[in-house]
C-alpha cells in the first residue's frame, strides 16, 4: 500500500494504525469467497479496536447516492447528528 | 453499501459503482429505508477508513466528530446514544468512552439470512467452510425470527423489568443446573441427572 493510501479519502486525516495493518488490497476487499480469515479478521478489527476512535473528527467523503440521487457530502451534514452505518447486501 | 460480503453466482464481487448503486437501492427499497443509502467506491475506501468491520455504526456529533462508536451495529445501543447527544445539546462523546465493542449477533441471527439466500448455493458452503455449522444457523435462527425479533430487532432497550426479568431467569436455570451437578458428584454418580431403569449405561453394566 503506498502512503498516499494511508490518508482518508477527501479530508487527509491519517488512517489509525490498526485500521491501517488490517488493510486490504482491492482484490483482497473484494474477494470471490468467503473464508475463516474474514472471520478472523473482524475479530481481530474488533480488539484492535480498528477505525475512527470517539472524540475524532470523523473522516469526509463524498459518495453516491442509490437511485441517482446524486451526491452527498458528509460535512455538508456539519451541525446536527448523523448516524453512519455499514451494510452489505450479501 | 461495502462489498459482498457472502459472494455467490447471482451476486458476484463488484466489478462496477453501478452494480453497487443498483444493490443498494434495491436493499433500500426491500428494506423500506427511508434516508440515503450511499455506495462506497469499489476498493471500500471510506468502509475500510472507518474500520472495515462487517456491520458497524457511527454517531457523529453535531461537529462532524464522532460521539459514538457501535462497532457492531445494535439498535438499542445506538438508540442510548442518540439520546444522549441530543441531551448534552447534540456535541461531544457520549455514554463513557463513546464506543460499545460487544458483538450483537443477535440482528444478524434474526436477520442474517437473507443475505446468505441471495447468494445461494455458493454462500451456503462458503460459510459453512468457514465456520461448520454456522449458515445452517442462521437458516434455523431466520425460522425462529419471529420469536427472536421483540429482542434482537427492537429499535429501543429492553424495559429495565424485563432485563432484570430475563436476568432472573437465566440466573435460576444456571443455579439451577449447578445445584443439580453438585448432587450428582454428592451422590457419587458421575452423569449429570437421575438414573433411570432401562438406561443405556445400566443395560451396558448389566452385559
Amino acid at each position: 500500500m503506498t502512503t498516499t493510501a494511508m490518508t482518508t479519502a477527501a479530508s487527509g486525516i491519517p488512517v489509525r494504525p490498526a485500521t491501517r495493518a488490517n488493510w486490504e488490497s482491492p482484490a483482497e476487499y473484494n474477494y470471490e469467497h468467503f473464508r475463516t480469515k474474514h472471520l478472523l479478521l473482524d475479530a481481530r478489527r474488533t480488539v484492535e479496536t480498528s477505525g475512527v476512535l470517539p472524540g475524532d473528527p470523523a473522516p469526509d467523503f463524498t459518495l453516491p447516492r442509490s437511485a441517482g440521487g446524486g451526491n452527498l457530502r458528509l460535512s455538508d451534514l456539519r451541525g446536527k447528528p448523523v448516524v453512519l452505518h455499514f451494510g452489505s447486501f450479501t | 453499501m461495502v462489498r459482498q460480503a457472502h459472494p455467490g453466482p447471482a451476486v458476484p464481487p463488484y466489478a462496477t459503482i453501478e452494480q453497487k448503486l443498483a444493490d443498494a437501492e434495491a436493499y433500500r427499497r426491500e428494506a423500506g429505508i427511508t434516508w440515503p443509502v450511499l455506495a462506497d467506491d469499489l476498493d471500500g475506501t471510506v468502509h475500510q477508513t472507518y474500520g472495515g468491520l462487517t456491520d458497524p455504526a457511527y454517531l457523529i456529533d453535531a461537529d462532524g466528530r464522532v460521539a459514538y462508536y457501535n462497532m457492531w451495529a445494535y439498535s438499542p445501543v445506538l438508540h442510548q446514544a442518540i439520546e444522549a447527544l441530543l441531551a448534552q445539546g447534540g456535541r461531544g462523546v457520549v455514554l463513557g468512552e463513546g464506543i460499545d465493542r460487544t458483538p450483537h449477533l443477535l440482528p444478524a441471527m434474526a436477520d442474517g439470512w437473507p443475505g446468505i439466500r441471495r447468494g445461494l448455493s455458493q454462500s451456503y458452503v462458503d460459510m459453512e467452510t468457514s465456520l461448520p455449522g454456522s449458515a445452517t444457523a442462521l437458516w434455523l435462527t431466520h425460522q425462529l425470527r419471529p420469536l427472536l425479533a421483540p429482542v434482537a430487532l427492537r429499535a429501543t432497550p429492553l424495559p429495565p423489568a424485563v432485563q432484570a426479568g430475563i436476568l432472573l431467569g437465566v440466573s435460576l436455570l444456571v443455579g439451577a443446573q449447578i445445584a443439580r451437578l453438585q448432587h450428582a458428584r454428592a451422590t457419587g454418580d458421575a452423569s449429570p441427572g437421575p438414573r433411570r431403569p432401562g438406561h443405556r449405561v445400566d443395560r451396558w453394566q448389566a452385559g
